[in-house]
């Protein structure tokens, strides 16, 4: 057989790559030209004798309007709940939550599930509990970094998480530039059905590493609750004493030379003081506790609504324990539980000194 | 120069790795393996590509291509190998998903076997890993895998692959890529390589966010993966991640009326057991495969409108 003509290898191989010439050129021409095409679109020219434009100075017309995301579904079908929200959403709350967008870019979720439009509804009836049922006073906020990330790392108290939930409020209504502070919640959590997706669609991030590992990597503020389950279920006696803490926050913290700063929140533990937990029928139930406050069960779901009590949240002085410890301190668990234990007792006195100026001011 | 061997070169995923290494200087030739006729696709691409019908999952077929004069004269030393990227929907192949883990044993033990091939890219899925409970959590390659014998077949089909594979991953005759995709969406809007994606068998009250990538970003990755000399576990994803109802096939239409079609929606999701990725987000970092393998999606996808008027499209970036 002669080199020239193609060698056929059967019907299911077709032609012998091998033997062909250039076959292939006239092809890979048509295809240059298709893209070339479609990639460069032509530019109409400037008819011949026709006077160059002037370049002008731009108007003056103000600020730029600041881009917003772009939902498919964003004035179409914009729901009731979304009509309500700009009803109860100040001019200056809006322009924060804008700012707060800006940082998704034009995606309608990120990795985590959070919606700005969820996040705008949920806002607009958080800020009611901030203002008028908890009555939050917070203090300390210079220390919340702009752009970079850092580990909030605060006391856990009452029933329901409405302490996280201030703090996320607060870091939107409260923080210069707003930040939405993303609280890393118990695995528990992600297990109930509608509280999965809320918590998810309003920022909230179960608590796995990857997760803190990624949003560290995006310079988001992660708040942490070192106490974890323990702070929630410990009896009214033990209020504002914090319980032993977790770890993997400080490792978290040296890993990604991020700041710790220590969050005193004041108020949670009073809302519902847990009398009893009941761990029997916690287990029988598969509930991490079943607790016994002065209103629940006896009335019901009705008894798990918080009391209205005052909240006070103080951002502390940023822990920086990288630049104090070298980095083989990561590895060794004296070091690291030395360090969550001062963050921890830090927390402790700025707790302290906040319930003790309460007392002193009621006497 | 490198000689590729692609199998399932008809699937959507496949094509698009032809096309890629077609137009890769440095790819002298391609043989696709495929189990219908030769796709009409295909014929642009003589010059360079060349076509094998065989059926992968029975051991004579295999044997008698791995001998033949054929193979021989291809000489191939790169395996790009697409076991579940076949279908639309995997659970109707033929013989069932079981079929495609033996097929990829059958193929990884030939390729070890013939001192030729040197480079091994396998396409896994996003699906292998242990969902953590949540509606949105990033999985990074170390996650474990979600072993369990009570559940999805699909699933425990995609982990015994991605195993026979891991197998490799430290032999000395084989160098070995895993790329575990999140859903890709193909042009036409489909979704491949992923379970079914069905409205109607999402629990109750969960909604669990996923992560989708192109086709043709899936196949760039996997030209990467054969040039880059990198061996390991990648995870590829798009930039983009939905909530599982914006995806999934809108519901069937009722024709009892307004009230029944609740009832029927609360019947029909009923939290169907060992099906955890149904109720729990899992979305792959594709950061190690950008830092070792330099994969940067360049095509996003954009779900316009809902239900029936729902549309994907793939958008390439600016």
């Amino acid at each position: 057989m002669s080199r020239d003509e193609p060698t056929t290898l059967g019907p299911s191989l077709g032609t012998d790559p091998f033997a062909q010439g250039d076959g292939t050129l006239p092809y890979l021409i048509r295809l240059r030209e298709r893209s070339m095409r479609i990639v460069a679109e032509p530019v109409p020219r400037r008819p011949r004798g026709e006077p160059r434009e002037e370049l002008l100075e731009a108007p003056d017309l103000g600020p730029p309007v600041p881009e917003l995301p772009s939902f498919d579904d964003r004035d179409e079908s914009a729901g009731a709940l979304d009509r309500l929200a700009g009803l109860l959403l100040s001019a200056g709350e809006e322009e924060r939550l804008t700012q707060l967008a800006h940082s998704l870019g034009s995606r309608p979720y990120d990795e985590f599930g959070q919606s700005p439009r969820v996040t705008r509804r949920a806002l607009a009836l958080f800020k009611f509990l901030y203002r008028y049922w908890f009555r939050v006073t917070s203090s300390g906020h210079s220390v919340l970094p702009e752009k970079e990330g850092a580990i909030l790392a605060a006391n856990h108290g009452g029933l329901l998480p409405f302490d996280a939930s201030m703090i996320v409020v607060d870091g939107v209504l409260g923080a210069r530039p707003p930040r939405l502070v993303r609280t890393v919640v118990d695995r528990w959590a992600g297990t109930l059905p509608f509280v999965n997706v809320f918590y998810a669609r309003v920022g909230q991030v179960m608590g796995s590493r990857d997760n803190v590992r990624e949003l560290l990597r995006a310079n988001q503020l992660v708040l942490i609750f070192p106490e974890g389950m323990a702070g929630v279920r410990k009896r009214a006696a033990e209020r504002y004493v914090l319980q032993p803490f977790h770890l993997g926050f400080v490792e978290e913290s040296l890993r990604h030379r991020v700041p710790i700063i220590p969050v005193a929140v004041v108020g949670a533990d009073d809302q519902a003081p847990v009398l009893w937990d009941v761990q029997p029928l916690a287990k029988l139930l598969g509930l991490p506790f079943f607790p016994i406050t002065p209103t629940f069960p006896l009335f019901g779901l009705a008894g798990l609504v918080p009391y209205p009590v005052r909240y006070e949240i103080a951002y502390g002085e940023p822990f920086r324990f990288y630049d104090e410890f070298p980095p083989e301190a990561l590895e060794d668990p004296h070091a690291v539980r030395y360090m969550a234990e001062r963050v921890r007792r830090r927390i402790q006195e700025m707790v302290d000194q906040r319930v003790l100026a309460r007392r002193s001011k009621r006497s | 120069m490198r000689r590729v061997l692609v199998t399932h070169v008809e699937s959507p995923v496949g094509r698009r790795v032809v096309k890629a290494l077609f137009h890769d200087p440095d790819v002298a030739l391609v043989v696709g393996l495929g189990t219908r006729p030769e796709p009409s696709f295909l014929a642009p691409y003589r010059g360079k590509v060349a076509y094998q019908r065989i059926d992968l999952a029975k051991f004579r077929h295999l044997q008698s291509f791995l001998h033949s004069e054929r193979f021989a004269r291809v000489r191939p030393d790169s395996v790009i190998h697409l076991p579940f990227a076949v279908e639309h929907s995997l659970e109707r192949v033929p013989g069932g998903v079981s079929t495609l883990v033996s097929e990829t044993r059958r193929l990884v033990e030939e390729s070890v076997e013939q001192r030729g091939i040197e480079r091994f890219v396998y396409l896994s899925s996003a699906f292998v890993y242990d969902p953590v409970p949540g509606n949105g959590n990033v999985v990074s390659e170390s996650q474990g895998l979600g072993f369990d014998g009570d559940g999805d077949a699909l699933v425990r089909a995609w982990i015994d692959a991605d195993l026979v594979c891991q197998g490799e991953l430290h032999g000395s005759n084989l160098r070995m890529t895993i790329l575990r995709a999140a859903t890709i969406v193909t042009e036409t809007g489909e979704f491949v390589n992923s379970p079914p994606l069905s409205h109607a068998q999402a629990p109750f009250g969960y909604d669990p966010m996923l992560a989708v990538v192109s086709d043709r970003d899936v196949a760039r990755a996997l030209v990467l993966a054969l040039h880059a000399d990198k061996p390991g576990i990648y995870n590829i994803a798009g930039r983009e991640v939905f909530p599982r109802s914006q995806l999934g096939a809108p519901p069937p239409r009722s024709a009892l009326g307004l009230g029944a079609a609740w009832v029927e929606r609360l019947v029909r999701r009923a939290p169907a057991p060992g099906r955890s990725f149904d109720r729990y987000g899992l979305v792959p970092s594709a950061r190690l495969a950008h830092e070792a393998l330099g994969f940067e999606p360049q095509y996003r996808i954009e779900v316009r409108g809902q239900g029936a008027a729902r549309r994907i499209d793939t958008v390439r970036c600016r």
